[in-house]
């Protein structure tokens, strides 16, 4: 491997850890940490596996079949039930969207000390005008490589001294204290959720067609979605070891996504602080941007329309104008002043409703041989997908009782 | 396209991506017309693409359908090949298809840098 290739994978690795972790994974794994301690670790890890799986299968599809994951649904669920699916992603990438500038806006209010609704705004202006002058592949270096900030909870997660045995306890699943059995099984769909979000699999897929992903760059999924995912997945444990060692014992609940910044002061001081802030607002403020745009390729692609960053905004119109669109019907849903962290539980829970009709064309397609030729998802891939896609059934069906029956994780 | 390739032709066409000779994605094949079903030797005749073509297409199509404007017809014989993709042997704007953009473009390019 040329040195020059090697850069290029270490940056997609960086990049992807940077932007793996996003408000979901944020309120999710706090919130688990704060209220079960590192009981939940073992479902990080499933989680992570889950979209490694995925990824992996659609990174694939778009390098060998140069089909992007809206391609896919339309033409393996039909217009209905594709339509269907549209919509309902739709919905979710908005409500994502909408969370993850509040987050935004909350990071410049705790850096800035302005107040949170002038912020809002600013923090949409900002991100579209990123958009619109960045080129892709600067969007996606300059918000992954600042969300690495991130990697200051892994610091502080060592610098705190967890008890290491029952960290690692936290890695087998079993009986659990600290909660009733509704509210553990809501944090274990959301924490899965979180990890599996379907947007990162739109994005992931068009991002590939964008880069024109060819079969020389299967390696290049392969170790980007396993590596970077993988270890973007350490950040979410560092999330929740953190939140249980501090949280959980002063029984902090994370209602306010300005806590777990305090975590890394507590451990780091003021320099850990400003670590955590910066890194959140870029992780953060890349996913609202993933999001705006998963929401225009979805829809030009379930249409037929002409898509991409890499065309002329005039000359993609339509796409062009469905990211603004987003951003500025997000910007409304943030400005009602509804509470960012119970609409990333929202937007959360919905996704996981999402995730199926997502899911199962990438299946379907990365086992047909007419868009595949050999590099058809060999056993372990289907041996996974397979089983992972039971997993999304079962908490795409529990999802919503869940949500009700706890009052949203609060028992 | 080769006379002897086989196609599926509702998981092989249908709700594919319609590409021009430029190379731009110009709508889906939302639905097809055929004859001859009824002599025992089909042939697709015609592409639809988009408005009421998606009447056809179920309950959330009707109302689709209902919104959007006519369909565009396009003549199998415009079609230069079928992979994953349907490949036309004309520019978009010859076969009426991608008007959609130029509508929009006048609006979106008058941001400095479109």
């Amino acid at each position: 491997m040329s040195m020059k290739n090697f850069l290029a994978i270490a940056l997609g690795i960086l990049s992807a850890i940077g932007g793996f972790v996003d408000i979901g994974d944020l309120v999710f794994n706090t919130q688990a940490g704060a209220t079960f301690g590192f009981q939940l670790l073992w479902v990080v890890v499933i989680g992570v596996v889950g979209i490694i799986v995925y990824s992996e299968m659609c990174g694939r599809v778009a390098a060998v079949a140069k089909r992007p994951v809206f391609d896919l649904v339309r033409e393996r669920a039909g217009f209905g039930a594709g339509l269907s699916t549209l919509i309902a992603s739709q919905i979710v990438n908005l409500l994502t969207c909408a969370a993850e500038i509040g987050g935004v806006a909350i990071c410049l209010q705790l850096l800035s000390g302005l107040p949170y609704r002038l912020l809002i705004p600013l923090a949409v202006v900002g991100l579209a005008v990123a958009c619109w002058v960045l080129r892709f592949e600067w969007i996606e270096r300059v918000f992954g490589y600042l969300g690495l900030g991130l990697l200051v909870f892994a610091v502080a997660a060592i610098k705190l001294h967890p008890d290491w045995g029952s960290v690692a306890h936290g890695f087998v699943p079993g009986q659990h204290t600290g909660g009733s059995l509704p509210v553990y099984l809501y944090f274990v769909v959301g924490l899965l959720g979180a990890a599996m979000t379907p947007y990162e699999v739109y994005f992931y897929s068009s991002g590939a067609v964008e880069d024109g992903w060819g079969l020389k760059e299967l390696g290049l999924n392969k170790v980007t979605s396993m590596i970077g995912y993988g270890l973007g997945g350490f950040l979410s444990f560092a999330l929740m070891i953190v939140a249980g060692v501090l949280f959980l014992p002063q029984k902090i609940d994370p209602q306010f996504l300005g806590t777990p910044p305090l975590a890394a002061s507590d451990a780091l001081g003021q320099v850990g602080l400003l670590l955590a802030l910066v890194g959140i607002l870029f992780a953060v403020g890349g996913a609202a941007i993933e999001t705006s745009f998963s929401g225009a390729y979805n829809t030009a692609q379930f249409f037929g329309w002409r898509w991409g960053k890499k065309e002329r905004p005039a000359a993609a119109s339509r796409f062009t104008l469905t990211w603004v669109v987003i951003f500025a019907l997000a910007l409304l849903v943030v400005m009602t002043g509804y509470d960012p962290v119970k609409l990333t539980e929202y937007s959360v829970i919905f996704s996981v409703v999402a995730l199926p009709l997502t899911y199962l064309p990438i299946l379907l397609i990365a086992n047909d041989r007419t868009y595949m030729g050999s590099n058809v998802n060999g056993r372990l891939a289907n041996v996974l997908g397979v089983l992972y896609f039971i997993v999304i059934i079962a908490i795409a069906f529990a999802a919503i009782p869940l949500l009700i029956v706890t009052n949203g994780g609060q028992g | 396209m080769s006379k002897h390739a086989e196609v599926d032709i509702a998981l092989g066409i249908l709700d594919h991506q319609l590409v021009d000779s430029n190379g731009v994605n110009c709508g889906k094949v939302d639905d097809l017309e055929l004859t001859g079903l009824d002599s025992g030797s089909p042939e697709v005749v015609e592409i639809i693409v988009g408005g009421n073509a998606w009447r056809k297409r179920g309950l959330l199509g009707r109302l689709a359908g209902r919104l959007a404007g006519d369909a565009v017809h396009v003549p199998w014989a415009e079609v230069d090949s079928v992979s994953s993709v349907v490949k036309l042997k004309r520019p978009a704007s010859e076969l009426r298809l991608n008007r959609g953009d130029p509508r929009w473009s006048r609006l979106v390019g008058k941001v400095p840098g479109s």
